[in-house]
């Protein structure tokens, strides 16, 4: 992932920034992965992780998310 | 599409793969097979809402390269995620009030890797007027369960994506109370409000709630809804549980609930969607019967799942790629 587009999902993981997609699995996995890192910082790495074997299996929400997500 | 008993006999036989919803009468008649089914009476047919115990729902799927059932208890359920294929969709039928899937309603969003698997699926019913037994059968078998689920999954050809979605009318209002609960339940006699300890059926009768609105949560921007079954004896009973640290608002109430449903079916453009199924609750508040809400028809279910089981929304999947 590039390290820009990173940055911004940690901000969305940490309650910082919002970003809603239109993919319902996408929503729910940003919602998990929120209320893991607000509960334990330290398991940033792991949702990072989990949200990078999603958008790798699903290139089809990861190009579009991804691009939305830049530009935030 | 909504068909007669022996045209759903002659799919079976020329060894069609289907998904069928229809009354236990007509399903205990069908052939072995390479399909799954569950009972309810209610359908949203290509002619609109309708309550029938002499057609069968019926889903052809002809878009999978591989197929499997299976059926599991609740000790076994979550075997889905490492059973399913790697790219494929779960079609999911759990029997309304089994221990199955109240396994499943409390236990699924906590299951690691389930987002990775496309799942979608709904609870089986009966005629509310009658009321009855849910059932789901596995057609490869011939055999129906009360107190299991089954599974069918589909394998898709490279290039090809599940994407399961909803329907949902229902959205809360920030600026009222959170509510919080302290265990995943289907049933509870106290929450927090605002922080503050209260009974949850009192707070309902004090705030004069309309409980056809259900409790809802925000994920993400995608609203989950949880509804009302019963307030009996101080304890709120529910279709699908409520679960701790989730902030919860009652949703803001729809004056006509008929007309949002459809204007959101309008805007969420679906062009395609290979199967859906409807809760009850829209069926009825909705005032379904006799509407038409193409593209989506389906059966008209007592719960919903889009990887985690759902109330009062509908839910599809599109095969995109």
């Amino acid at each position: 992932m590039d390290p820009q587009v990173q940055e911004k999902v940690q901000k969305i993981f940490r309650g910082e920034l919002k970003y809603t997609s239109t993919n319902l699995a996408f929503n729910m996995l940003i919602t998990k992965s929120r209320k893991k890192v607000m509960a334990d910082p330290g398991s940033m790495d792991t949702c990072l992780k989990e949200l990078e074997e999603f958008l790798a299996k699903y290139p089809i929400v990861a190009k579009v998310d991804l691009a939305n997500i830049a530009m935030l | 599409m909504l068909i007669e008993l022996k045209e759903a006999v002659r799919l079976i036989n020329e060894g069609r793969t289907l998904h069928i919803a229809a009354d236990d009468s007509l399903l205990k008649q069908l052939p072995k097979g390479k399909w799954i089914g569950g009972t309810t009476p209610y359908f949203i047919g290509e002619e609109g809402g309708i309550f029938t115990r002499d057609l069968l729902y019926v889903n052809e799927i002809d878009y999978a390269e591989e197929i499997n059932v299976r059926v599991y208890g609740k000790y076994n359920i979550f075997q889905l995620v490492e059973e399913c294929y790697d790219n494929g969709l779960a079609i999911l039928i759990m029997p309304y009030g089994s221990e199955v899937a109240a396994k499943y309603a409390k236990e699924a969003p906590d299951v690691e890797e389930l987002l990775m698997h496309p799942t979608l699926g709904w609870i089986s019913g009966f005629d509310l007027e009658t009321a009855g037994e849910a059932r789901v059968y596995d057609g490869t078998t011939g055999t129906s369960y009360t107190d299991r689920a089954v599974v069918m999954y589909l394998k898709l050809p490279e290039g090809r994506t599940a994407m399961i979605n909803m329907i949902n009318i229902f959205e809360d209002d920030k600026t009222d109370p959170v509510i919080h609960f302290r265990e995943n339940d289907l049933s509870v006699e106290n929450c927090t409000v605002n922080g503050q300890e209260v009974n949850f059926a009192e707070y309902i009768r004090k705030k004069g709630i309309d409980t056809r609105m259900p409790l809802v949560a925000d994920y993400n921007g995608s609203y989950f809804n949880i509804s009302v079954k019963s307030i009996e004896n101080g304890r709120v009973s529910f279709y699908a549980p409520v679960f701790k640290n989730v902030d919860y608002r009652f949703a803001v109430r729809v004056d006509d609930y008929a007309a949002e449903f459809m204007r959101r079916i309008g805007e969420a453009g679906a062009r395609n969607p290979v199967i859906s199924c409807n809760c009850i609750l829209n069926y009825q508040y909705g005032e379904l019967d006799g509407k038409r809400i193409p593209p989506y028809t389906g059966p008209v279910t007592f719960g919903e799942v889009a990887y985690q089981l759902l109330n009062q929304t509908l839910v599809y999947c599109e095969i995109v790629g």
